[in-house]
């Protein structure tokens, strides 16, 4: 490991964590301008953390220490999978960080204790969650492994890293099937973060929530860092969508001028994605539950028949 | 040297044997004891004798007996088979370390002593059918096998479903025979030996590959022919399980992998044959095994899912080699062979934890437990770390096999032609779904097993099992860990150079991150803790029944898979006007259709049945009318002889 990948290390790690929750809350402000409200003040989330961080934790009786472990857990794999997707500066990929599979299946570490953790009160709530997020989950996994499956095809590595660093050479998105591909992931973005059509992150209703349901027993620090791990995971899908389809700016090489360029750009392009996003949100209704499965049949057949004419091309 | 090392750990196998059943007439723990001991001793010696061979690759040979010239009593131990003799060795010895205890709670007196050393048999016959240097004895002790395991499945006789069960399992393992019979007999009439040798490409040999692969799926719990497992994984005492699940499905692998690699000259359609066969058993077998309640038949489901991954990885070294792509054959082969492995060790791990939550709960039904991981603290530990590990999640052996499958389908896109990637995409995404799904059917798992509140008496009343009971599955679940976090360095050890992401690296970054957020946390937040009730509305005391039921969770998966399970659901009401508002009577029934069960197993018994029915009418009982089949036979001998002159 060189001093550029341990540099990069640090950076990236305290680059997600100062951003994350600023995406997740301009989201949010679009979303009220859009109902005609002046929503909350962008910033607003950074205090709502702190003040997370100064309540005191509350357990539930029943729950053991699966509870207590989750949020850590989540965070940490939230984390090590932000390393997977840089946002300004590509290295040189070390020892495996950067495996796209490998990325997908740290999202899936965090997943499978947050689904139990859920289940831990015993509360119908968290339970109800559990089922409903394992389920869906569960149905979007061949869509995302077909899109990953098509990025390896189109940039020949399995490598986040190389596929960014290629990305970033070409400047531009370098075959359309990447543009088309951009539908796919960010079909993938939006049940991955639990938005709508597929969940209401802003709700508490038993009929919509999914993820809230699963993290509604979590109180104090805890809640803070499932919330932060929650802003990190909307994060880095975008970046991963942002980095590979318009790349400008990200750089391979370790200079401050261009890393605060990149930086600038960056925040940039996640500002006007999450302005989509939020857009994407406020025009739509929440789904039925049951009608999301040809939703995603939908998906999985779009990606699959883009791959197709872009392997028979 | 190295040979009789072999024969030095057989020996003790046969000492296991042995000594328990000359203990018969006392039920005493010392002949049991023993028994296990001889288990532990022969699998260490066995299991440090197969790792050297592995890593240095040098064989073995020896000729037991040779009663006429061509057929003997042989084997050989090259590398695959040291492989898996290293597999049987490591489960055997943690199922050996379980057993010891838990048979002692087993009813059924002296029979104890027989369990245990039909165990060794079992183990003995195993390790044996692996070593097999020709087809002759490879068959002999598969036939060992079968007999052992079939005795051991009815080892708790007195109920009626161990019968069932038991009856089921032999006519499936007897199927399994004959087609293997087949086979090999159809090898021995195009090559006239029984040695494992290249047998060439000819109708016959193709002919006999198909045999042999459906002896070997109906072994390895392929679907359609995976009905026995569900059965007899919940009928047999749970060592048994833990062995026939985690080992005995992998000598059906072995035999498959040994005579693709060494007898056949594989064919695309062989591999596509396999790939399709392995993909429909994953995801079948998952989605089935999220619909069980019984803890044990959802580990059984579970495992035929395993195997169909098993059979995806083989079907794509196939495929691969006989496109000349010879480095993703590799890959695909050392994926299948890693899944195998690290499957052995963590379904033994599920299979015993899970035993020692039966043992305690005394019922198999996970509907009835819950809370547990307040009452058996170490259990809830091992099987969550199983739980991890077949869930597929870094950094666990799991996902070290899995991300290698996966690293083969993304790499053979590239390459593959291209109606051939229509094909593998279809796998692809069937497998993705899959490994998502097994995720889901763990939470259930271990949701419904150990959290919340208890949701029987028993349950509530639930004790930790003795150290022995969970000294075996702590081995295996350190293994697993080992397994998944070295996954890149074993692999270099043993030779290979695969594209293996660093998990220990990952697995450093996951415990770095873990302990900074906590260290970072413990000084800038607030430490106070406060335990109460779960929020509940406003209710003032919660009860289990509300809580979330197994049930309740795999519902959404139920209705979006229902065209898979074939749910028949009937709603009839009568009504007492014309309009049909004053509701008089109605009938409602949900019922599940075991689908195999009914259009293929009940309708191929059947027939049998009437065929049967149809011979046994041409036996009378009656002197003359068999003294005119006499007759009419000769007559029609000498018309077919003098027709043949």
């Amino acid at each position: 490991m060189n001093l550029s990948f341990g540099l990069y290390l640090i950076l990236n790690t305290v680059a997600v964590l100062l951003v994350a929750p600023l995406f997740v809350s301009i989201i949010k402000k679009v979303k009220a301008r859009a109902q005609g409200r002046s929503g909350q003040s962008v910033f607003q989330i950074y205090f709502t953390l702190a003040k997370l961080l100064k309540k005191e934790t509350v357990y539930s009786s029943h729950s053991s220490w699966v509870m207590r472990l989750t949020p850590y857990v989540s965070i940490a794999a939230m984390l090590v999978a932000a390393l997977f997707v840089p946002l300004v500066f590509v290295p040189e990929p070390v020892g495996g960080i950067g495996n796209i599979i490998l990325l997908l299946y740290l999202l899936a570490l965090a997943r499978f204790f947050m689904a139990l953790a859920g289940l831990d009160a015993g509360s119908p709530f968290g339970g109800m969650g559990s089922s409903r997020e394992m389920s869906i989950s569960a149905i979007i996994e061949p869509t995302t492994i077909i899109v990953f499956a098509a990025l390896v095809f189109v940039f020949k590595s399995l490598n986040v890293f190389d596929m960014f660093a290629a990305s970033a050479a070409a400047g531009a998105p370098s075959t359309p099937t990447l543009i088309l591909l951009a539908i796919s992931l960010f079909i993938i973005l939006v049940v991955e973060t639990s938005r709508i059509p597929v969940d209401n992150p802003e709700t508490h209703l038993e009929l919509t929530m999914i993820h809230e349901g699963m993290i509604l027993e979590q109180s104090g620090k805890n809640l803070a860092l499932m919330e932060l791990s929650a802003a990190v995971k909307l994060t880095l899908l975008m970046a991963l969508l942002l980095n590979l389809i318009v790349p400008f700016g990200l750089t391979t090489t370790l200079a401050i001028g261009t890393i605060a360029v990149a930086a600038v750009l960056f925040v940039l392009k996640v500002t006007v994605l999450a302005g989509i996003i939020g857009l994407f949100e406020s025009s739509m209704a929440k789904m039925r539950f049951f009608r999301l499965p040809s939703l995603f049949a939908m998906a999985f057949f779009f990606s699959t028949l883009i791959i197709i004419i872009e392997v028979f091309a | 040297m190295i040979a009789g090392l072999f024969i030095i750990s057989l020996g003790i196998f046969v000492l296991g044997v042995l000594l328990p059943l000359a203990g018969t007439w006392q039920d005493r723990r010392i002949f049991r004891a023993g028994s296990h001991l001889c288990t532990i001793a022969g699998s260490i010696l066995l299991g440090a004798l197969s790792l050297f061979l592995f890593l240095t690759g040098n064989d073995i040979a020896w000729t037991a007996y040779q009663p006429v010239a061509g057929f003997s009593l042989s084997f050989v131990i090259d590398r695959l088979s040291a492989f898996f003799l290293l597999l049987i060795s490591v489960v055997s010895i943690c199922v050996a370390l379980y057993a010891a205890e838990y048979n002692e709670h087993l009813e059924g007196g002296l029979r104890r002593n027989l369990l245990s050393g039909c165990t060794n048999l079992f183990i003995l016959s195993m390790v044996l059918v692996v070593a097999s240097a020709n087809t002759f004895s490879f068959l002999v002790f598969w036939e060992l096998m079968a007999g052992c395991s079939f005795l051991l499945v009815m080892y708790d006789y007195s109920r009626a479903t161990t019968r069932k069960a038991g009856l089921f399992y032999f006519v499936m393992t007897h199927l399994s025979t004959l087609f293997v019979l087949l086979g090999i007999v159809l090898l021995f009439s195009s090559t006239g030996s029984f040695v494992l040798a290249p047998a060439g490409v000819s109708p016959v040999s193709a002919i006999a590959f198909v045999a042999l692969l459906i002896g070997f799926s109906i072994k390895a719990g392929i679907i359609p022919f995976h009905k026995w497992l569900p059965y007899a994984h919940p009928a047999s005492p749970t060592p048994i399980s833990a062995l026939m699940s985690s080992v005995m499905l992998k000598i059906a692998v072995y035999g498959l992998l040994r005579f693709l690699l060494d007898v056949f000259s594989p064919d695309v359609w062989w591999g596509i044959l396999i790939l399709i066969m392995g993909t429909t058993t994953a995801v079948l077998g998952i989605i089935y095994a999220l619909k069980e309640y019984d803890i044990k038949a959802m580990l059984a489901y579970s495992s035929i899912e395993n195997t169909g991954i098993i059979f995806m990885g083989i079907g794509l070294y196939v495929i691969f080699s006989s496109y000349q792509l010879f480095d993703l054959a590799l890959i695909s082969l050392l994926s299948a062979l890693f899944h195998t492995l690290n499957h052995a060790i963590f379904k033994s791990l599920l299979f015993l934890t899970a035993g020692s939550v039966v043992h305690a709960t005394h019922t198999r039904d996970i509907e009835q437990m819950g809370g547990l991981i307040h009452r058996m603290p170490y259990t809830a530990g091992l099987f969550f770390v199983g739980a991890l590990a077949i869930a597929a999640l870094p950094p666990l052996n799991g996902f070290a096999s899995e991300v290698l499958l996966f690293i083969s389908f993304f790499s053979s896109i590239a390459v593959a032609d291209p109606l051939f990637k229509v094909l593998l995409f279809l796998c692809l995404g069937l497998f993705a779904l899959t490994s998502a799904l097994s995720a889901a059917c763990f939470v259930k798992a271990f949701g419904s097993v150990f959290l919340a509140l208890p949701r029987s008496p028993e349950s509530g009343r639930a004790e930790e099992v003795p150290f022995l009971m969970l000294l075996g599955p702590a081995l295996l679940a350190s293994a697993c860990i080992v397994l998944g976090l070295f996954a890149a360095q074993i692999f270099f050890i043993a030779g290979f150079t695969v594209p293996m992401p660093d998990m220990f690296l990952v697995g450093l970054l996951l415990l770095a991150m873990l302990v900074l957020t906590f260290a970072v946390l413990f000084f800038t937040a607030s430490r106070d803790v406060r335990v109460t009730d779960t929020w509940g509305c406003g209710t003032l005391s919660q009860q289990p029944a509300m809580e979330y039921s197994g049930h309740g969770f795999s519902e959404p998966i139920d209705i979006i898979f229902s065209t898979v399970y074939r749910t028949k659901m009937k709603n009839e009401r009568t009504f007492f006007d014309q309009k049909n508002c004053i509701f008089a009577e109605g009938k409602a029934e949900i019922r599940l259709i075991k689908v195999f069960e009914e259009y293929l197993y009940l309708p191929v018994a059947r027939a049998s049945y009437a065929t049967a029915e149809t011979v046994s009418r041409f036996q009378s009982g009656c002197l003359d009318t068999y003294l005119l089949y006499v007759f009419c036979a000769v007559i029609a001998v000498i018309v077919f002889l003098g027709w043949l002159a």
